[in-house]
């Protein structure tokens, strides 16, 4: 693009192409995935700055799954009615994000963390998602342990520090949080997963 | 996947063997990070988003699509989203990134029409 290094690619970033909006009207060009280029800025410095936050949006395949599973089989979804929801989404994450993060400022703290998205929901209208959320989060975070087949001490609800983003694909540090807070790196090996009573298992296909 | 019903519940069970979401959490990430004043992101939050995010998609394409008046009853149309924005409250946050579209012509003829009066 500008040969700026510090910007990664913009069509991996999913940014839209031209797109016109008025107060009364919208015209909107023709865009195939994939022929996404930068929105138009003279300067190439920085990275971030230069990404609007509204120009940030999820793949279009994916938001088109959830749609499509989302629809009666034989009804069919206008591809501009999928360009939209993928604006509509991008709004929704800013807008429980902000929410969340005041709430996190107010409190003194720094990282966002699981309550502070909970209670967004449910101060923005989404009350419906708390409880169901709570339950996949359990799951997750069982699905997370049980793949590696080693028995963790079950972490604290607010882990407090971010993680790398590959640290979400399945590598587990081996270590054990006390409760003091300290992390020791200590093995733990298992021969076989854990039965948790009380806790349904799952299923892996 | 799960789907809402007009309950607004949601079916979780349907769900249990899939344990990762279905949207890239390195995304979610990215545009969360670009809200200002956001410094940093616990893993569960992350997590939420995504899920919640999904939830949303689902409720959003479903509410539309039943109040679907276009002239396709069985297409989701952009209309239908920007009517689903403006009745419910919930999604009253996305009445600004919905706005109604009008057909160009139909705008420069509304043009015409008013350059006409102030003759």
């Amino acid at each position: 693009m500008d040969g700026d290094s510090s910007t990664t690619d913009a069509s991996q970033l999913g940014i839209a192409g031209e797109y016109m909006q008025s107060s009364h009207f919208v015209l909107q060009s023709q865009d195939e995935d994939g022929e996404e280029g930068m929105n138009d800025h003279e300067d190439g410095n920085g990275s971030k700055d230069n990404l609007r936050e509204q120009d940030i949006y999820l793949p279009i395949a994916n938001v088109a799954r959830i749609m499509k599973n989302a629809v009666p089989p034989s009804g069919k979804i206008a591809k501009d009615a999928k360009e939209c929801v993928q604006e509509c989404v991008s709004e929704f994450i800013s807008f429980i994000t902000s929410e969340a993060s005041e709430r996190c400022h107010q409190e003194k703290r720094k990282t966002i963390n699981g309550e502070d998205i909970l209670f967004a929901m449910s101060t923005l209208g989404f009350d419906m998602y708390v409880e169901p959320l709570k339950l996949y989060l359990q799951k997750f975070r069982e699905a997370m342990k049980g793949e590696k087949g080693i028995t963790a001490v079950p972490v604290s609800e607010s882990i407090g520090e971010e993680l790398a983003d590959d640290s979400f694909a399945n590598q587990l540090p081996a270590g054990l949080i006390t409760t003091d807070g300290q992390t020791q790196n200590v093995m733990v090996y298992t021969t076989s997963y854990q039965q948790i009573p009380g806790v349904q298992q799952i299923q892996f296909s | 996947m799960s789907a809402n019903n007009a309950g607004g519940k949601v079916n979780v069970s349907h769900s249990l063997t899939n344990k990762n979401v279905s949207l890239p959490m390195s995304r979610v990430k990215l545009i969360m990070k670009s809200s200002p004043d956001v410094s940093s992101i616990n893993q569960d939050a992350l997590f939420l988003t995504t899920k919640a995010t999904e939830l949303f998609v689902q409720y959003l394409a479903q509410c539309s699509f039943k109040n679907g008046s276009g002239k396709e009853k069985n297409t989701l149309a952009y209309s239908d989203l920007a009517n689903a924005a403006e009745q419910s409250e919930t999604f009253q946050f996305l009445t600004d990134i919905l706005p109604k579209k009008i057909l160009a012509k139909d705008y420069l003829r509304s043009l015409e029409e008013r350059t006409e009066d102030s003759d």
